[in-house]
């Protein structure tokens, strides 16, 4: 008994000082982890806000069917030789129940719906203005002169050369 | 004969491009290779200085290039080894003197004399390091097992990726220091070579001799009792395509190791 006892105090003794030495994280670990978070960003070209924007639309679109630990959620690349995979682990709280989720859907495509409406709407303005630019040359100068206007007080010696070449396009609007 | 052309770079500087390039050459030519190395780090030259050549040089690459001199005028000789020769780069030019074309053709004539060229790279990814590896077929990445060294070279790897005429490159880790890995203060060769997904072809520790031997302008590897010399050596018979194990540094560099390597060098002597 008494033997069986110590052995137990030992082993909490020595979980004590591995739990505390996992809690601190080593530097070696920590450089390889910021180490292989810089490279992916270099690699793929995916800044810290591209990334972050990626996780929050993960989230949004895995909360419609479980509830999870959205804090929780670690979103990290990991290279195996040649091959890049995205690794996302989330623990999840509780599956939705079958209501929930159709529920969730529903919701979704009823914004989906409305979106493509203004989706569509948006694509018609943009070729509008597409062919605009096109066939008028003048809007973009327009644009153009707008900038060199917002300029026109901090490089007051430059304006006079740029007004010499955007006169014409500015004559055609009157 | 057509010798094998490797550049040695890096992207970051300071992480021992040039004492490798030295080291391996010297290495190579001792095990009975021709070999000539080619600094073109142009305007920053220092290959002459580790090899203690400084004093020697008459041409360099851009007297070639501007056809002040024949090409075998400017190979300068080692001074213990005549299977071994430098090509310096100019210390008063940049690097716009020489071309990637002018380096192609100079390292095509010097593959019909010799057995590998080793080219010598500048730091950066600019038109320095389009020059060095442009007549290359094969690349050494030299890196730290530091985060910045680590960085840059993922950076190297990627553009010597897009290289079609770089068939091969391998990971040259120096600096290992076996203490700071084993309490887990740094990155470990494994850490670094699967962060980069590179092959190996050599691990080279730390050692205070580098400082010494760059003093007296005598690569490390000429010195048998250094641990770093005889990783060097390693590399360059891998290279040659022997299949060396790699040390285990942490042995070799415990207590006992070498204490036990103390005695048996005074038992050795008594003999």
């Amino acid at each position: 008994m008494s033997e069986n006892l110590l052995k137990e105090i030992c082993n909490r003794v020595l979980s004590l000082f591995k739990q505390t030495e996992k809690e601190e994280e080593n530097a070696k670990d920590v450089a390889c982890n910021r180490l292989r978070v810089v490279l992916m960003q270099d690699r793929t070209n995916l800044t810290p806000e591209l990334l972050q924007r990626m996780r929050k639309e993960l989230v949004e679109l895995l909360s419609k069917y479980v509830e999870m630990d959205k804090d929780a959620l670690e979103l990290n690349f990991d290279q195996e030789g040649d091959q890049m995979a995205l690794m996302l682990s989330i623990p999840v709280i509780r599956a939705k129940d079958e209501k929930e989720i159709e529920e969730a859907l529903k919701a979704e495509d009823e914004a989906k719906e409305s979106d493509e409406d203004l989706e569509s709407e948006a694509d018609d303005d943009s070729e509008e203005e597409k062919t605009d630019d096109n066939s008028d040359e003048g809007s973009s100068d327009d644009e153009e002169e707008e900038k060199e206007t917002e300029n026109e007080e901090a490089k007051s010696e430059e304006v006079e050369i740029t007004e010499e070449t955007s006169e014409e396009p500015e004559q055609n609007h009157e | 004969m057509t010798g094998r052309v490797i550049v040695i770079t890096s992207g970051k500087g300071g992480v021992g491009k040039t004492t490798t390039n030295a080291n391996i050459g010297t290495a190579l030519a001792k095990a009975g290779n021709k070999v000539v190395m080619i600094d073109t780090d142009l305007g920053l030259r220092n290959l002459d200085l580790l090899l203690g050549l400084e004093n020697r040089i008459v041409y360099t690459i851009v007297d070639v290039v501007e056809k002040r001199c024949k090409l075998k005028q400017a190979l300068v000789k080692d001074k213990k080894n005549p299977n071994l020769c430098l090509l310096a780069a100019a210390q008063t030019r940049d690097k716009t003197a020489v071309t990637e074309e002018q380096l192609k053709e100079i390292c095509e004539q010097l593959q019909k004399d010799f057995d590998f060229i080793l080219v010598d790279c500048p730091a950066g990814i600019e038109q320095g390091f389009q020059n060095a590896v442009a007549g290359a077929s094969e690349a050494i990445v030299v890196t730290t097992p530091e985060m910045s060294a680590v960085r840059d070279a993922d950076r190297i790897i990627g553009l010597l990726e897009a290289k079609e005429e770089i068939e091969s490159y391998k990971l040259l880790i120096n600096r290992v220091r076996p203490n700071l890995i084993k309490s887990n203060d740094m990155m470990s060769v494994e850490d670094v070579a699967e962060i980069l997904s590179a092959d190996l072809i050599g691990i080279i520790p730390e050692d205070t001799g580098i400082i010494t031997s760059t003093n007296k302008g005598e690569p490390i590897v000429n010195d048998e009792d250094s641990l770093a010399g005889k990783a060097y050596r390693n590399v360059a018979h891998r290279i040659m395509g022997e299949e060396v194990p790699f040390l285990n540094l942490e042995e070799e560099t415990s207590f006992m190791t070498k204490v036990k390597k103390f005695f048996s060098h005074l038992v050795g002597k008594e003999k």
